[in-house]
């Protein structure tokens, strides 16, 4: 019970004390916690992760108390717009969609995909320019992450293309060495790290190149929050460019992977 | 709170289209379930300890353990073996539609068949006494006396019972399929209106459950055409 | 099992979780289905026609959607309310445990309704009459007489209850609740072991059922004990 009144004590608090000060506040912030490597629990209880590294940075430059709320991907900007945090730090990219609804800091992290399958699926799915070819994805099944920028990007590139959409990422994983659908876009360093390194991933992939067109991946991935929120926003960006300056930001991608994930000109 | 009106007309039509995912679901499972329901109660009454003991550990299995997690065990959780990737059924489980009837008939005929032998059980001993002294064998019994008075028994609790498979197959949309809840939650994850679009869903499963109610109602009066007395 | 290292003690606290949800919904299924069979019985018309649109909302729409649409609904409802009293109120929220125990306690309590009220009309008058006949009140004869033979007949139903109850809280994992089936999720995320994880979690859930129908079928003996060689 402790743990719950302490939540609704500073669930109440924010909602008394809202005009105070943000740099007193108590801040939630929503994120998959099944996102491995970005956001996940590990074993021990403890969430870990590039979007967590990157949100305890935030919170120690901005002098701001996070509280962690575990959300399905699909309902993460309802449950935004719906006040159950106030803030996504969950690999969420800064698409123009999206920023409809709700507004975005700068980009902390680069957003791109890429098709990945088996190795005995012989086929050229994109021509020499990098361009998808649509006859050579008929009949075959691909798995999506349902409201994702793939989901988003095989919706207008491919429109088609027969497409299973899934709750969570790790399932499209699970479904594509089960067999049961040939082709999953993903983000090809999880991919790379969670998957295609090990022995699972062994016989598989990926087929085709990186995409990152701007329209459906946007300039990267940023942390959401409400719109009008001018104030917090600029405090955001003030810490995220601060963790790019010190050399933070690349130290986090460094604990996983052997390359940053951004670009130095984002801090500018 | 404002309500869009305009989005749930736009949406309605969408997610109708999944009505017919929605009701293939709900009528193969319901027709496979009560097969097993049958088959079960058979298991129970056949005097044989053994199959009753099989049947017994089935039903409290499956009516001890929530839908969801038996969905996500089919589905996930098979294919974790490679034996069942290469047996004879994978071609029904590697289909999200076979998963979620498989999880749902598995399901529905254990619940069903505990109402089945509540129907039995309800059955007047009386009449089986006087079938006996007609000179009728045990299976002309079960066939002429007990099954059908035992079925207009069981009815209104079985009607109950496709009201909750009807609900359970919402859940299939958690298996990638796109029966009306799976459209709906992607119409969600697109507008970002989840109370337009779940609150027009809902009505429109509250409205297919009257429907049921009602052919349910007819039926039971029909059944129950003999017992009424004469004005 | 090795790979279940490290992930008891996550099960464990999702467990207590499950555990809390119910203890909690459990009182609220009890409340809210006495005041649906206490309205249904009244002699109000408008009391009846409210506990009847209650029971067929929420027997007629997918537990999924119910917990959806209270848990993205309420913060934006009470808002509004809250809004009207005091302008400078930015927002209310309903914090996940509460939104899925209210959502699961409404729905389970609309089938309490029902089990309440079928126990209530199934009192025998002979021993309503004879209470009076031995000069008790019209409160005595509630305690003494109605209390203890509506629970008698009210238990088994209700033991069905609770175990819906039960059972319905693993859809809570859908909005980010703790409990065992959404540790599994995370398993799955670090281990790549479905059938496992969810394997455990059905485990769990089994185990509270189990305890809930020994506790049915104690509370039945302590219920019938007068009756017993009464037959």
């Amino acid at each position: 019970m402790r743990l719950i009144t302490k939540k609704l004590l500073a669930i109440s608090a924010v909602a008394m004390f809202s005009t105070m000060n943000v740099s007193a506040e108590t801040l939630r912030v929503g994120m998959e916690c099944t996102y491995a490597p970005f956001n996940y629990k590990t074993a021990d209880g403890e969430l870990a992760g590039y979007d967590v590294d990157v949100a305890k940075g935030v919170a120690q430059i901005i002098g701001a108390e996070f509280e962690y709320v575990c959300q399905e991907w699909d309902g993460m900007i309802p449950a935004l717009l719906a006040n159950k945090f106030d803030l996504i730090i969950a690999s969420m990219s800064i698409t123009d969609k999206r920023m409809e609804k709700i507004d975005f800091t700068g980009p902390y992290r680069f957003s791109t995909g890429q098709i990945l399958g088996a190795k005995k699926t012989e086929v050229n799915l994109f021509d020499d320019a990098g361009n998808p070819i649509p006859e050579n994805f008929k009949g075959l099944k691909v798995g999506l992450e349902r409201a994702t920028t793939y989901s988003d990007w095989f919706e207008q590139t491919l429109p088609g293309a027969e497409v299973l959409l899934y709750d969570n990422s790790e399932a499209i994983y699970l479904d594509l060495q089960n067999g049961r659908v040939d082709l999953i876009m993903t983000n090809p360093m999880k991919a790379h790290l969670k998957f295609l390194s090990k022995e699972d991933g062994a016989g598989f992939e990926f087929k085709g190149p990186v995409v990152d067109e701007v329209e459906f991946f946007g300039i990267g991935v940023g942390i959401g929050l409400r719109q009008g929120e001018s104030e917090l926003k600029a405090k955001l960006d003030g810490a995220l460019k601060e963790l790019i300056n010190s050399g933070d930001l690349e130290s986090y991608a460094k604990k996983i992977f052997p390359f940053k994930l951004h670009k130095d000109e984002w801090g500018q | 709170m404002n309500f869009d009106l305009n989005l749930i007309l736009e949406s309605l039509p969408q997610m109708l289209a999944g009505f017919g995912i929605t009701l293939k679901l709900l009528v193969v499972s319901g027709i496979l379930g009560f097969i097993l329901a049958v088959l079960l109660l058979l298991m129970r009454i056949s005097g044989k300890f053994y199959l009753n003991w099989v049947a017994q550990v089935y039903i409290y299995v499956f009516r001890g353990t929530p839908i969801l997690v038996q969905i996500f065990i089919v589905y996930y959780g098979l294919p974790q073996f490679e034996a069942v990737r290469e047996s004879f059924l994978w071609p029904i489980l590697r289909e999200p539609t076979g998963c979620a009837i498989l999880a749902l008939t598995l399901n529905t005929g254990a619940y069903v068949s505990e109402i089945l032998r509540g129907g039995v059980l309800g059955v007047d001993k009386g009449l089986l006494e006087a079938g006996s002294a007609l000179g009728m064998s045990a299976r002309q019994k079960f066939i002429y006396l007990t099954a059908p008075i035992a079925t207009r028994l069981a009815l209104p609790a079985y009607s109950n019972d496709v009201i909750s498979l009807l609900k359970s197959t919402a859940l299939a949309s958690t298996i990638t399929i796109a029966d009306m809840t799976g459209i709906a939650r992607t119409i969600v994850a697109e507008t970002y209106a989840p109370y337009e679009i779940y609150t027009s869903l809902a009505i429109v499963y509250m409205i297919f459950t009257l429907g049921l109610q009602k052919l349910f109602g007819v039926i039971e009066r029909y059944l129950g055409r003999y017992t009424r007395r004469e004005e | 099992m090795e790979v279940l290292t490290g992930w008891w003690d996550d099960y464990l606290w999702g467990a207590v979780i499950v555990a809390k949800v119910f203890m909690a919904s459990l009182s609220l299924m009890i409340l809210f289905g006495l005041l649906g069979a206490g309205a249904k019985l009244s002699n109000n018309k408008l009391a009846q026609k409210i506990a009847g649109a209650y029971t067929v909302i929420f027997r007629g729409t997918p537990e999924i959607l119910v917990i959806l649409l209270l848990y993205f609904g309420s913060a934006i409802a009470l808002t509004a309310i809250a809004k009207i009293f005091n302008p400078d109120v930015r927002f209310v929220d309903v914090p996940p445990f509460w939104a899925g125990t209210i959502a699961i306690a409404l729905i389970v309590g609309s089938y309490a309704t029902e089990t309440f009220r079928g126990a209530f009309l199934a009192v025998k008058p002979g021993s309503i009459e004879a209470a009076r006949a031995l000069g008790m009140s019209t409160l005595q004869t509630f305690i003494y007489i109605r209390i203890p033979e509506m629970w008698r007949i009210a238990l088994p139903p209700f033991g069905n209850n609770m175990l819906s109850l039960v059972k319905d809280t693993a859809l809570i994992s859908i909005i980010g609740l703790n409990e065992t089936l959404f540790v599994a999720k995370q398993a799955i995320t670090v281990t790549g072991k479905p059938f496992t994880m969810y394997i455990v979690v059905g485990l769990i859930y089994l185990g509270f059922s189990t305890l809930i129908t020994l506790s049915v079928m104690g509370m039945e003996k302590y219920g019938n004990r007068t009756t017993v060689g009464a037959r």
